[in-house]
């Protein structure tokens, strides 16, 4: 059972990850072919993983609906949404639109999955807001720092910001758009830059772990 | 009469005129002369999928006024004309190799040519037809005084390569890092190796202690990334020893899942863990629930779960996007303890103002060595600290040496600029 | 005082939404229209990308944003669009995000009839792919060994625009429109390995992580949220929804500045009591 459960996978990441670092040296077209082939096979085994996760979500929700537990209308809710939705892409057979007029699934992705989508990403701006409210205190010098960045950077995304700011310090011959460039490309991009080297050389040495097997979180634990 | 004299001064009109053209063309052809252009060569272009060649000849002073096309055939008869370009433009410099391959200092005549694009093929044909190579015979006709010169024939190979020794410089960098973490590695039980507190990591004793007094659950989020990344990779096993907390003290988990193979890999995950703490009876099927694979449809059940169950913790470990906020202010509102960390710099603003800890990239890699202790895994975290060492005496020391070659002599600037050239 | 200032600290934030509703809703009820005075250098060089291409180009337009993003990012698809086909270049859409489906076809359906563009001559709709890494490795080769139907389900060899078209090195460029990291893919997988000139549309807070590649040339050019796709717009003469909302974004930010300084002040005035 070890063997099964520990050593085969162990095997396979290995040879496989042997095998995907050396394709980057080699120009020969063998190495684009296998690229190809372990791109389908992700495919497959992706189209696997969502089809199991499918039937563990109808799961869970079937045993709340069965056992009436609180927010049971919920999971109904679920099966309900989701049969809706299927019926729709099977009687479209997947088209959004067909000879210029919309059909049953692309107006449910139109009157329903948009604005839905929109609404989630529009709470996102409340939340900002309540966010800056409560958390943004300035205690230090450094958040004293960080809030006139944000506050050039913010002024310097709108229009009424570059209108704002050409009154008040138009003086200094300087836009805000020219400051912000800067901030971006100067001080922030130096930080960025060391953010991601240090996340790059964390990614290829945790890479090294995974191939040598001295990683093991991707196998669920022993 | 006249009939007879117009009819024979046509005849003898067109044979002039014949004995004319004749005459051009022969001048024509005379002006084409021959020329033997020193060290005229047809190479394989190097590193390659086996598509490309490099022509190259001496460059001559007395043709700096002079045109060059060039002419490529497969059969020596049938010729194609694949560039046209003057003597000023083709230079040993142009061939985009490094200089471990290439003499950019030579006083050449070069380009280099894709076969595939000149004749017309396509690619998955050409290979599949030429598998040991194309061959490939090449001319070059000079224009310049007033005349044309056509050299001689010569003949070349495209061939599929097998290493790309452009690429040199990365792999000595990564058996460089190989190396030292394979003898780091190995020594690891022999010294206990120092990592500096991680205040996200210590936290998670608190965290969970917390929400076992309350008797409420503790709710992590692996993020939105899949099983191919590393930070879900962290994630998952920052999960295995919360997982292992939580079963000691007896806590509820729910842990709601974006991708379907970190949900099942998840569920091993916290299965085992509750077995390593001795609670198999206290793990249940449904802590671990599958959402769904859109960004914001789990975002908005996430926060249905939060709002509902009211955790003590939350957790939020991986790879998140937009939807960083949304979970993060809605744990915040119900007052639960939050611990984030990810690797996706533009979300950590928002992690920082909403949570009570957050790990910063690299952070994050290093959980599974902090947290397990384990020798190998922490050893693994100090090359990690030789890589940045390594950058930071690359980018110092090299920018002063950049800086004074600038001065002295370009061409070792441009050298040292090749090394760290990524192709 | 000390009591009423604590209060105010604790405000509900149900209130603050309130505030920051009216702010957004009044704006687009009634517009203000204010100017905007400049654009900036990234817009631009993504304009000037554009419009200095010869007539009969080739590009690649990846549109990889669900309805959640589409506020910002469909605005600038729009304007990205019509400028092509403005200047007669031709169109490879495509995408790798399942939700991009519909805000394709509205811009599908919508825009090329103004400009008298034919589908498979002018324009063309690659499927959904799930597998962005393959399909930039592989359209390095050959499009047709990965795309070898489009979004009707016909083939693509078959469409006038497609027949001289068969990997980057006939396509003039690349411009990603995305809320995702695929611009990164793009700018990694294409732009750094093959030359290919890779320009972006991202949201405005993706926008200051592609400080280093616009500092480095690995992106040509960037449009950065609703005020670059506004930017874009007046570019090109055409105002439409980018336009239209950055009224709502001028008075939102100006609320949520106002509100940062007056938590901060009432915080200053605490202390000192």
């Amino acid at each position: 059972m070890n063997i099964i459960k520990k050593y085969i996978p162990l095997t396979i990441v290995f040879i496989f990850g042997i095998i995907t670092l050396a394709s980057y040296y080699v120009p020969h077209r063998a190495s684009d072919e296998y690229l190809e082939w372990i791109n389908k096979w992700e495919n497959i085994v992706s189209a696997f993983a969502l089809f199991l996760g499918m039937i563990s979500l109808f799961y869970s929700h079937y045993k709340k609906i069965q056992r009436k537990v609180d927010g049971w209308g919920y999971s109904l809710f679920v099966y309900i949404g989701f049969f809706i939705i299927m019926g729709a892409a099977i009687l479209s057979k997947g088209n959004i639109s067909k000879e210029g007029k919309l059909t049953y699934l692309g107006w449910s992705f139109n009157n329903i999955f948009n604005p839905l989508s929109a609404t989630m990403f529009s709470v996102l701006a409340f939340f900002i807001i309540s966010t800056a409210y409560r958390s943004f205190k300035i205690k230090s010098f450094a958040a004293f720092l960080l809030f006139i960045c944000g506050l050039i950077l913010m002024l310097g995304n709108i229009p009424l910001g570059e209108i704002i700011w050409d009154k008040v310090f138009g003086w200094t011959k300087l836009t805000i758009g020219e400051i912000k460039d800067w901030i971006i490309s100067v001080p922030s991009t130096a930080g960025r830059r060391g953010i991601m080297i240090g996340i790059a050389i964390g990614a290829a040495v945790t890479s090294l772990k995974i191939i040598f097997g001295i990683e093991r979180g991707y196998m669920g634990k022993e | 009469m006249n009939r007879k004299f117009l009819l024979a001064s046509v005849i003898i009109l067109s044979l002039g005129i014949d004995a004319f053209s004749n005459k051009s063309k022969d001048s024509i052809k005379q002006n084409i002369e021959k020329i033997e252009l020193k060290n005229l060569s047809v190479v394989d272009y190097p590193s390659d999928k086996g598509n490309s060649i490099i022509l190259y000849f001496d460059k001559d002073e007395k043709q700096k006024n002079f045109q060059y096309e060039i002419y490529l055939s497969t059969d020596s008869a049938n010729w194609i004309k694949a560039k046209q370009a003057k003597y000023d433009e083709l230079s040993a410099s142009n061939i985009e190799i490094p200089f471990w391959m290439w003499n950019k200092k030579r006083n050449i005549n070069a380009l280099a040519i894709d076969v595939t694009k000149v004749f017309s093929l396509q690619e998955d044909d050409y290979f599949k037809q030429n598998p040991k190579g194309f061959s490939v015979y090449a001319k070059v006709i000079a224009i310049g005084d007033n005349k044309k010169y056509e050299s001689q024939i010569v003949k070349g190979i495209a061939k599929a390569n097998w290493f790309r020794i452009d690429r040199l410089n990365n792999l000595v960098l990564v058996l460089i890092i190989s190396i030292v973490f394979f003898i780091i590695v190995s020594r690891a039980k022999k010294r206990e190796l120092f990592i500096r507190k991680i205040a996200g990591l210590e936290a998670i004793d608190e965290a969970v202690g917390r929400a076992t007094e309350m008797g409420k659950p503790v709710v992590y989020i692996p993020g939105i990334g899949s099983m191919s990344g590393i930070s879900t990779i962290a994630s998952i096993f920052i999960l295995g020893e919360v997982g292992k907390k939580i079963a000691q003290y007896d806590a509820t988990l729910k842990v709601p899942h974006y991708d379907p193979i970190v949900f099942t890999v998840a569920k091993e995950t916290v299965k085992q863990s509750y077995i390593e703490a001795g609670r198999p009876d206290s793990y249940r099927e449904d802590i671990n629930v599958y959402i769904t694979t859109d960004q914001f449809a789990y975002a908005a059940a996430v926060d249905g779960i939060i709002t509902r169950e009211k955790p003590a913790a939350c957790f939020y470990m991986g790879y998140f996007m937009a939807e960083s906020l949304l979970l993060a202010e809605v744990g915040a509102g119900v007052g639960a303890i939050q611990i984030a960390g990810t690797d996706v710099d533009s979300q950590l603003p928002f992690f920082f103002t909403a949570c009570d800890y957050t790990l910063i990239g690299e952070e994050l890699y290093a959980a599974g060595a902090y947290l397990s202790k384990e020798p190998m895994l922490v050893s693994a975290l100090k090359v990690q600290d030789f890589g940045k060492f390594l950058f930071i005496t690359f980018a110092i020391g090299f920018s002063i040496l950049l800086l004074i070659f600038s001065k002295i002599e370009t061409s070792y600037a441009e050298k040292l600029l090749d090394i760290f050239r990524v192709r | 005082m000390k009591e009423k200032l604590n209060k105010i600290l604790k405000l509900d934030r149900r209130y603050l939404f309130v505030l920051l509703t009216l702010s957004i809703v009044i704006p687009i009820i009634k517009p203000i229209g204010i100017p905007s005075k400049s654009i900036s250098t990234s817009v631009k060089d993504t304009y000037n990308f554009i419009e200095n291409l010869p007539e009969g180009s080739t590009i690649i337009l990846s549109l990889d944003y669900d309805p959640s993003t589409a506020p910002e990012l469909h605005p600038m698809a729009s304007a990205v669009l019509k400028h092509a086909f403005k200047k007669n270049i031709k169109v490879i859409i495509l995408t790798f995000i399942a939700g991009s489906g519909g805000l394709i076809d509205e811009l599908v359906r919508t825009i090329p009839p103004q400009y008298s563009k034919e589908y498979g001559k002018d324009y063309v709709v690659l499927p959904y792919m799930a597998n962005p890494l393959a399909a930039l490795t592989q359209m390095a080769s050959d499009i047709h060994s990965f795309y070898d139907k489009d979004i009707n389900n016909k083939p693509l060899k078959d469409y006038e625009m497609m027949k001289n078209i068969k990997n980057y090195k006939d396509v003039a460029g690349v411009i990603g429109i995305t809320g995702t990291a695929l611009l990164d893919y793009w700018v990694v997988y294409v732009g750094d390995k093959y030359g290919v000139p890779i320009l972006g549309g991202v949201t405005a807070i993706s926008q200051v992580g592609y400080g280093p590649y616009l500092q480095k040339k690995q992106l040509k050019g960037l449009i950065g949220g609703m005020k670059g796709a506004a930017e874009y717009e007046k570019l090109i003469s055409q105002p439409w929804k980018g336009t239209s909302g950055i009224d709502a974004l001028n008075i939102a930010h100006i609320l949520v500045i106002v509100f940062i300084i007056f938590s901060n002040i009432v915080l200053l005035i605490l202390k000192f009591l």
